[in-house]
């Protein structure tokens, strides 16, 4: 009992860490229409700025925030450049489009910092554990928890209160209508690529917790994840986006501590074949809509 | 088998395809005459992408999602025509966990192909049971997944494969001649695909799902079709690399692969043969320079020291470069036939002269009875309990004022969405239920409100895509025949060669009504087909309508705000009001009627009795 009890606090860690990736690519996605590939590399130059802060002497918290902030405005940069200039193009167009900056972005993070991982100084604290009604709970799956629900309050707040949230939510719902109302689309779109920079930006400095290092890889796996975890919710739907993280999370700890030792090799094929699985079910995803022709 | 060669075989498929297939086999023999071992090695390499390539096109061409997951099947290819054609004594030292039945087995290169492509394609089948469901947004994240899985089961299941350490010493049983047979044969073969029944009705539901279920297109088994085949192909690619290289591990069967095989296809135009053909060559290229440059170059003043991923920065600027200034791809939708075949023959061909008469008038009486059928979205009852029926040769107005369910009531019935409860049968078959490409094969026939065309396939195609998802015995010519004179009698037969998304809105009309009665439809269900049309194209549009009742005898369910139009046209009309049946009757009867009145206008103390005068007929429904 306390060994599946400390599990599910594992995946509700992983779970949390997937969803806040899952729904910064909801974020995007159910208002431009676009599969942002390159939301791994937003993850991996947190990392980088973390780093490098740190080596210019800045303090831990303050080089925290030079991360995300760092994150949020490459998010910002990337629309910009990038994504601007195809964003009446076709789904495919501009998932290519995100394909290629992720490309240009981790051959440059090999070519000018470095191809190997860099080691990223973890708080002494966070390495160890506490007992909590006779369970054993690591630092780092309390922390991830903890950082994960403070995060999603804040977004449900943002949305349902902030003038900008607002416009966001009724972008996400019909974007053309929404412009027909006066709402500034670049303003919606640049503050939807920042909130997904940010919310990159706090899954990655979890992973980093997780790992130590920082690699120009770092971000792929992890968003590939969130990619099938939005896709489970349903493409689109935030509430959706955040359920498919954890259903992800729970799956992927339950199979790591359950699964037997010859098949623990199989075990990320195995997770996905489950979520594959359950879109037969649900082709819509769990809380999409399906496309209604008039 | 005759009927199977007239759907598959087309004069345009087969005229590309042989045109590609020939330019394929001369840059092979080129290079093995001319070419240097240095170009010769880059061409054979070129070749085994090229099949690649073929493979990610043949899909995600004609269904119009992106595929990331062929190079799972490649990698699968690879593994099992080497464990087909290696020495057992080598296989039992590489592979020590194979079955015995495996370890003893070897085939002769041929054989070994063949199998793979069958073993291959089974796989394909299995997964894409579960792909096809999925959106297109959807499809190229999942099969990206199936990259992973792939990939991990491969290296997991060391022992039966090498994990992810190199397989060695498979026979190099490839070379110029063999790639470049195999690169022209599956071109053309994909090139004919295309313009297939199967590939024509593909490409129909790229433009629009929807639409294309509406006349009759079974999405789900299309996109099934193109993915096994697609698989095979893809597994035959892999096999050929493995046999060209002689060596291969799962490491080269991953996401580099994927990108580069993707960057040539859309550099190319996903939507074109010829274009994944022309991108295959264009990226090769530009790779052999990049990989030139990679270890650093001078520039006379400045050296460029050496630049790791030269390669993949420059694929990754060359589709962004293509994505802003050509997003459909070097060649966008043309072929390579179509581009030689504009300067010697026109392409609009003479509007055909054909009798009118295209079905005969079908003696049979059929009635549509829709039963008390509901539909609730969330909370909203947005039909309750209507029913209503339509016997053949009888046109039914259905009116209503905004948001009383005229619209969501033709997409109960047309399969669109599923009514909530309720019956609706045609001659005692029950429809209800039945997906929406069913019903249509069934004989009945919808527009939309909004038109839907497929924009980007010509008027021609938009009614052939019809003829042939209906009529199984139809073949490519006859059902041109038909297409055309559907398109004669609705007076569009000169626009049959132009895009159709380009046309003018009535004559989209037109098209999209064509398109409706190429299903020899029994019932016909119009959602306000003049909606914004003028007098005059109103006019002609009844005109259609008319000559049509009188040489089928379809029976026609019409929603419009016309009212002079549902007055002239309608036997019988049926009134809709908050989601419920308020008044059935004759035009006439209608139009007295108190309670429409109340519905339209809200309940007045004077003027009781009062006819509708013109005016409010017009702004009734």
């Amino acid at each position: 009992m306390d060994y599946f009890a400390q599990q599910a606090v594992n995946a509700l860690a992983l779970g949390g860490t997937y969803a806040l990736l899952a729904l910064g690519l909801a974020v995007v996605f159910s208002i431009l229409g676009l599969i942002n590939f390159a939301h791994g590399e937003l993850m991996t130059i947190t990392g980088y700025g973390l780093v490098f802060s740190l080596a210019a002497g800045v303090p831990y918290p303050g080089a925290l925030i030079c991360g995300v902030a760092l994150a949020v405005f490459c998010a910002v940069a990337m629309e910009r450049v990038a994504f601007r200039p195809v964003r009446r193009a076709s789904a495919t167009t501009m998932l290519l489009t995100s394909f290629a900056v992720s490309s240009i972005l981790h051959t440059a993070f090999q070519n000018f910092i470095s191809a190997r991982p860099k080691p990223v100084p973890v708080p002494e604290w966070l390495g160890g554990a506490f007992t909590l009604a006779g369970i054993q709970i690591g630092a780092i799956p309390s922390l991830s928890i903890l950082v994960t629900v403070v995060a999603l309050a804040t977004l449900v707040w943002f949305f349902q209160s902030a003038q900008t949230g607002l416009a966001m939510r009724a972008a996400s719902e019909d974007f053309a209508v929404t412009r027909l109302m006066g709402i500034n689309a670049n303003r919606v779109i640049a503050a939807s690529f920042a909130i997904s920079g940010f919310l990159a930006a706090v899954a990655g400095i979890l992973w980093l917790f997780q790992r130590g290092s920082v690699d120009p890889m770092m971000g792929f796996v992890p968003v590939l994840k969130a990619f099938i975890a939005a896709v489970l919710g349903g493409l689109g739907s935030l509430q959706g986006a955040v359920l498919g993280g954890l259903i992800l999370g729970a799956t992927e700890v339950m199979l790591r501590a359950y699964l037997p030792e010859a098949l623990l090799g199989f075990r990320d094929a195995i997770a996905l074949a489950l979520i594959i699985g359950l879109l037969i079910v649900f082709p819509n995803g769990l809380m999409g809509r399906p496309i209604q022709a008039r | 088998m005759g009927a199977f060669a007239g759907r598959w075989l087309t004069k345009q498929g087969g005229a590309n395809g042989a045109l590609l297939a020939l330019l394929i086999i001369a840059i092979g023999m080129g290079s093995a005459l001319l070419g240097s071992p240095a170009m010769l090695n880059t061409v054979t390499n070129m070749m085994t992408a090229l099949v690649g390539v073929m493979a990610i096109a043949l899909f995600s061409g004609n269904s119009g999602a992106l595929s990331f997951g062929h190079v799972a099947f490649m990698a699968l290819g690879a593994q099992v025509s080497a464990t087909l054609t290696m020495p057992p004594a080598l296989k039992a030292q590489l592979f020590p966990a194979l079955p015995d039945i495996l370890l003893h087995f070897q085939a002769n290169f041929a054989v070994a192909l063949v199998l793979t492509a069958i073993l291959v394609g089974l796989f394909a089948f299995a997964t894409g049971l579960a792909i096809v469901k999925l959106s297109s947004a959807t499809i190229p994240i999942a099969t990206l997944g199936l990259l992973i899985i792939v990939n991990s089961l491969i290296i997991g299941a060391d022992g039966v494969t090498r994990g992810s350490q190199a397989v060695y010493g498979i026979p190099k049983s490839v070379d110029i001649f063999v790639v470049s047979a195999v690169a022209a044969l599956v071109t053309g073969f994909i090139a004919l695909f295309k313009e297939s029944a199967a590939g024509l009705a593909l490409r129909a539901t790229r433009e629009d799902e929807a639409a294309a279920a509406a006349v009759g297109v079974d999405v789900a088994r299309l996109r099934l079709l193109a993915w096994v085949l697609s698989g095979a192909v893809a597994a035959i690619a892999g096999a050929l690399i493995a046999h060209n290289l002689s060596v291969f591990s799962p490491k080269d069967f991953y996401l580099d692969l994927t990108f580069s095989l993707v960057v040539m296809l859309i550099v190319g135009g996903v939507n074109s043969v010829s274009g994944a053909l022309a991108g295959t060559l264009v990226v090769t290229v530009m790779i052999e320079i990049l990989r030139r440059l990679e270890n650093g170059f001078s520039l006379g003043v400045v050296e460029v020291p050496q630049i790791f991923g030269l390669t993949i920065i420059g694929l990754s600027l060359l589709i962004m470069a293509v994505l802003y200034y050509r997003p459909g791809g070097l060649l966008g939708y043309r072929e390579l036939a179509d581009i030689l075949s504009r300067r010697s023959a026109p392409v609009a061909s003479k509007p055909h002269s054909v009798p009118a008469q295209v079905t005969q008038k079908d003696a049979e009486k059929h009635m549509l009875r829709v039963a008390s059928v509901s539909k609730v979205y969330g909370g909203v009852k947005a039909l309750q309990e209507v029913s209503l029926e339509v016997a053949s040769g009888e046109i039914l107005g259905l009116i209503g004022p905004n948001g009383s369910g005229k619209s969501t009531l033709l997409a109960c019935i047309s399969g669109t969405q599923s009514a909530s409860s309720g019956s609706i049968r045609m001659d005692g078959a029950e429809l209800a239920g039945l997906p929406a490409f069913a019903v249509a094969q069934s004989g009945i026939a919808r527009n939309f409100q909004s038109i839907r065309l497929f924009a980007n396939l010509s008027v021609l195609e938009n009614v052939l895509v019809a003829v042939l998802a209906n009529d199984r015995t139809a073949t490519q010519a006859s059902a041109r025949h038909k297409a055309m004179t559907l398109l004669d009698r609705l007076a569009i037969a000169e626009l049959a060669h132009r895009r159709s998304g380009d046309l003018a809105y009535g004559q989209q009309r037109r098209v999209e009504i064509a398109r409706a009665l190429a299903l020899d439809p029994r019932f016909l269900l119009l959602d306000e087909p003049a909606a914004g049309m003028n007098e005059a194209e109103t006019g002609d549009l009844l005109n259609i309508l008319g000559q049509t009742m009188r040489e089928t005898s379809i029976g026609l369910i019409i929603v419009d705000h016309d009212m002079p139009l549902i007055m002239r046209l309608c036997h019988r009309l049926v009134v809709l009001n908050r989601g419920s049946v308020l008044a059935v009757g004759a035009p006439q009867e209608i139009q007295n009627d108190e309670t429409v009145r109340e519905a339209y206008f809200g309940r007045r103390r004077s003027g009781k009795g009062r006819p509708i005068t013109m005016q409010q007929r017009e702004i009734i429904a």
